[in-house]
């Protein structure tokens, strides 16, 4: 298929779909410290792959599940959050989220509403998660109770990616959360997806023209 | 010969940044006018910060400032050269909790990254330390949780 986004090689989402890759993504406001996190996680693994053109930064991993070794790519979000929104294909094929705020700036975290309502258009069943980071700068905040997570059913991690606490624990369990899901995926749109991406393979062969964005080729849209 | 970096600034004209320091041996206290050379409107600040650190005439006076202080000297000489006023610099750094930064450009908001960058490298925990714990755990569900006044104007979802 010459022309379309197979041609770069890490944005072919298609990789998501083989059981042992997961794609897992982080969203919140700009300077919350995602990228900061991963840095903490991966430690000498880290080595974050700008991908400028698409305001996004991947990340790979490699983990161990049970017995199983699982390929981990983060995406973060390189400046994207500006727009107060994600291009849609950030969310294609994600199987956990990675929701960030600043425990010292009130605003990061009235503004989860509007990235929780966003990850639930594109993927309303995935596991998703809430970071409450920096708390090296004041651990009384460990003793206040964000309820925002905990009126959505998610869970709420204290961290703080400069001295380490929960970061590494926080990570393991969306991973394992993410192979999770992709075991049993609860999501109808999944399934859906699947369906029609099924339907349209041979379709799509023919007319497989680059899209202006090349980003979009990847993910069909149901209106 | 070791110094003491006190205090540092910078002057305008010509662009330099200034330094008091002071001897570690004889505890003579001394002013040091760096000139800031090859310096534009479009210069990388952090780039020539660095290389004014690493510079052999002037890296043993500068030993006790840090980069991210060195930096924040040539942004504020970078400004003067763009006609913009010393107040506008200063406030430039300045962090306020309230303010949304979503709404910055990628200049600005390294201004406030670096600004955050202070307590973050002051809580660091390295790699190196003899006390580092990869896997740090704290379980923080166990102590009395008070309500957050951030829930409080309960609009939707919180």
């Amino acid at each position: 298929m010459a022309g379309d986004v197979d041609s770069i090689p890490e944005l072919d989402q298609k990789k998501y779909d083989a059981d042992e890759q997961v794609k897992i993504i982080c969203l919140g406001d700009s300077a919350v410290g995602k990228s900061k996190l991963m840095e903490r996680f991966l430690m000498d693994e880290y080595r974050p792959q700008q991908l400028s053109t698409y305001a996004l930064t991947l990340y790979k991993h490699t983990a161990s599940v049970g017995n199983k070794t699982v390929l981990v790519d983060f995406w973060d979000t390189a400046g994207q959050e500006r727009f107060q929104s994600m291009h849609p294909s950030y969310y294609h094929k994600a199987h956990a989220c990675i929701m960030v705020f600043d425990v010292q700036r009130k605003i990061t975290y009235k503004n989860l509403a509007t990235w929780y309502k966003e990850l639930r258009e594109f993927r309303p069943e995935i596991p998703c998660c809430v970071v409450a980071n920096k708390i090296d700068a004041d651990l009384k905040v460990t003793q206040r109770s964000f309820n925002f997570g905990k009126k959505q059913g998610l869970p709420l991690y204290y961290v703080s990616a400069a001295d380490g606490t929960n970061v590494v624990k926080m990570f393991r369990d969306m991973i394992k959360r993410a192979v999770e899901y992709k075991q049993n995926p609860s999501d109808f749109m999944d399934e859906v997806m699947q369906e029609l991406e099924n339907f349209d393979l041979e379709k799509k062969e023919e007319n497989s023209e680059p899209d202006e964005d090349g980003l979009k080729a990847e993910s069909p849209e149901l209106d | 010969m070791s110094f003491e970096a006190k205090r540092c600034g910078v002057q305008f004209s010509p662009p330099s940044i200034v330094l008091i320091y002071q001897h570690r041996d004889t505890k003579k206290v001394r002013k040091r006018i760096i000139p800031v050379r090859n310096f534009f409107k479009h210069s990388d600040c952090s780039r020539a910060a660095e290389k004014l650190k690493n510079n052999p005439r002037h890296r043993d006076y500068l030993d006790s400032v840090t980069c991210s202080q060195l930096e924040k000297l040539h942004v504020i000489l970078q400004d003067q050269m763009k006609g913009l006023s010393l107040e506008h610099s200063l406030a430039s750094f300045h962090l306020d909790p309230e303010e949304d930064l979503n709404k910055l450009d990628d200049q600005e908001l390294n201004r406030k990254k670096g600004q955050m960058d202070e307590l973050f490298e002051k809580n660091r925990r390295h790699k190196d330390d003899p006390d580092f714990v990869y896997d740090l755990e704290m379980d923080f569900t166990k102590t009395m949780q008070d309500k957050c006044s951030w829930d409080e104007e309960s609009d939707d979802g919180f």
